[in-house]
């Protein structure tokens, strides 16, 4: 039924994305134009060069590469804590019996509704209390605690589809919980790990609010980016790298696994199509 | 160790009541052990500020100084407050527009690309890649975009097609800001409507398109009767995130307008922020967080009875 419309709709839909990416190659542009020739916007031909000045000159007007670093840190870390402890949670609500388990894993799958303004203020009580302000792990605690919500329910969804024999037959060879868990389950849930480990690294790079409340001297890319667009200074092109910096890993990263995060939205892991 | 498995805990009893206590003790002591650091790391993070959050509500915590009780003062005063008032109306406006402008966009789009569907693949994703840039970046490029001269692209626009008079400074007019950040808003938020929708429609069995031909039907009625209602759960689950998204958003209302001009942009998501971290109100910003809380559970109420039945 698809062939009478071949043409017009690739055309069209094209046309539209095309436009709806208007804004990055922009950002792009300005950030390869000399800021001379775009006072009057990085679309004007009139006088066309590129050059990689702002991306050299940048790296000294602000501190983008401690702000990269930072970032990292902060991502890896809530990322490899949430992949690290999903899967064991996971485990146990799918395959272990203890009282409350019901209970423990209805709070647990609803929290995702919780909007993050809900941490801000015990959160930021918190760790002024107890000095942590200014810490990495103001940050990666509530990033790690709040994914649970949606990473559990990921991999537990996962692991009801597990064969259970494979983890009858390691019970009846004598294998304890723990090690089945290590030895069966695990090398055999490395898909919704890594899904699990995509869509939490997108995340956490991606976050602003809270670094930018907990966070003083080292900041992530994101809350520098943040105040250098509040300082109006004239310097776009530099700016524009700045921007382009913050949003190349993730974004490279969103485009090559894009799959996972329609499947994640639909609190699936579905793998297949 | 080896105490009775307690009744009733595991209702699928998918283990059986064939061997019930010889691994029943070791099971829950490895239970406790694989939940405890996700317990204590979600208790911290979640559990925690969740109760605290309801009962700064009640208190007057200013700054540093401990607060004291004051029961329902700060929700009378919120509700007064023409401040609140106006970003509880904002809030709404700004809730429905955002989602019914990304999620029809990405309806329509995710229609029209299922009928071609191996063409416009990077065309999808080219929509999509704007739901993975960090809302901080997208805020910086609409600055940019609705510059107040017109070096800022709307306005070049304007200016180019002979509308020179409409110029205006998007960001800073009062009659214009919201506009303006819910259309860069529901840009970042087109691609997953389309993908959820997309998805949704290429489940449709090929056989039931041959059939529906053969019984004769024109591409309006299969449209009608075959697309549309097979491509509600991907749109349901769309609009549902979409509401969640835009009720929490924070970010780009930051970076583009900063709640203003004259606090004309501030949702309840934006408000409680500058109550507490601002003007270090935190127990009237907590009321404020409360009041948000319960707007997002309410909308999340039937979310909420599905997953609890999918998860147990």
């Amino acid at each position: 039924m698809t062939n009478r419309h071949s043409l017009w709709i690739p055309v069209l839909v094209g046309a539209l994305a095309v436009a709806w990416i208007i804004p990055l190659v922009g950002l792009l542009l300005t950030s390869l134009r000399p800021p001379g020739d775009i006072t009057q916007g990085w679309w004007r031909l009139d006088n066309f060069s590129l050059t990689l000045d702002a991306w050299k000159s940048v790296w000294t007007k602000y501190p983008l590469a401690a702000a990269f670093w930072t970032s990292f840190k902060l991502t890896a870390l809530s990322t490899l804590g949430t992949m690290l402890l999903a899967p064991a949670a996971a485990y146990a609500f799918q395959f272990l019996r203890f009282p409350g388990r019901r209970l423990i894993l209805i709070v647990i799958v609803n929290a995702f509704v919780l909007p993050q303004q809900v941490v801000i203020i015990p959160l930021f009580t918190l760790w002024r209390d107890t000095g942590l302000i200014d810490s990495l792990w103001s940050c990666v605690i509530p990033f790690v605690g709040m994914s649970f919500a949606w990473s559990v329910f990921l991999v537990k969804n996962f692991l009801e589809d597990f064969p259970k024999e494979l983890i009858e037959a390691a019970k009846i060879d004598g294998c304890t919980p723990l090690g089945t868990f290590w030895y069966v389950v695990l090398p055999n849930a490395l898909t919704p790990i890594a899904a699990v480990g995509i869509l939490q690294f997108l995340w956490c790079w991606n976050s602003m609010l809270l670094p930018m409340l907990y966070l003083r001297s080292e900041v992530p890319l994101t809350v520098l980016l943040a105040r250098v667009a509040g300082s109006f200074e004239p310097n776009l092109d530099q700016q524009s790298v700045a921007a382009i910096i913050t949003m190349a890993v993730p974004l490279a990263i969103f485009i090559t696994f894009q799959r996972y995060f329609t499947a994640g939205a639909s609190s699936r892991t579905g793998g297949k199509e | 160790m080896a105490g009775p498995t307690p009744m009733g805990i595991s209702r699928d009893g998918q283990e059986g009541g064939r061997k019930p206590s010889f691994f029943g003790g070791s099971e829950v002591g490895a239970a406790y052990v694989l939940l405890l650091p996700m317990l204590v790391l979600f208790g911290c993070a979640v559990v925690y500020p969740l109760v605290e959050t309801v009962v700064l509500s009640f208190t007057d915590m200013r700054g540093m100084a401990a607060g004291k009780w004051v029961g329902l003062k700060n929700y009378g005063t919120l509700f007064a407050d023409p401040n609140f008032r106006a970003a509880l109306s904002t809030t709404i406006v700004w809730t429905l527009v955002v989602t019914a402008l990304s999620v029809g966009i990405g309806w329509g789009l995710a229609i029209v690309c299922s009928l071609a569907p191996r063409a416009t693949l990077v065309f999808r994703v080219m929509f999509f890649a704007a739901y993975g840039v960090a809302e901080t970046v997208s805020g910086f490029i609409w600055l940019g975009i609705f510059r107040p001269d017109t070096s800022g692209l709307v306005n070049a626009v304007l200016a180019g097609i002979g509308l020179g008079d409409w110029t205006t400074a998007w960001l800073g007019n009062v009659s214009t800001a919201l506009w303006c950040l819910m259309a860069a808003y529901a840009w970042t938020q087109v691609g997953l409507p389309l993908m959820t929708c997309f998805a949704s429609i290429q489940t449709i069995p090929k056989t039931l398109f041959e059939a529906a031909y053969i019984d004769g039907a024109r591409s309006a009625s299969i449209m009608r009767y075959i697309v549309l209602p097979l491509s509600m759960p991907g749109l349901r689950v769309a609009i549902f995130i979409n509401l969640l998204n835009a009720l929490r958003a924070f970010d780009m209302i930051f970076v583009l307008t900063g709640g203003g001009p004259v606090r004309s942009t501030e949702t309840i998501g934006y408000f409680m922020f500058r109550e507490s971290m601002l003007q270090f109100k935190l127990g009237y910003g907590a009321a404020a967080t409360v009041v948000l809380l319960v707007a997002v559970v309410v909308i999340s109420i039937p979310a909420i009875i599905k997953r609890t039945a999918e998860a147990t």
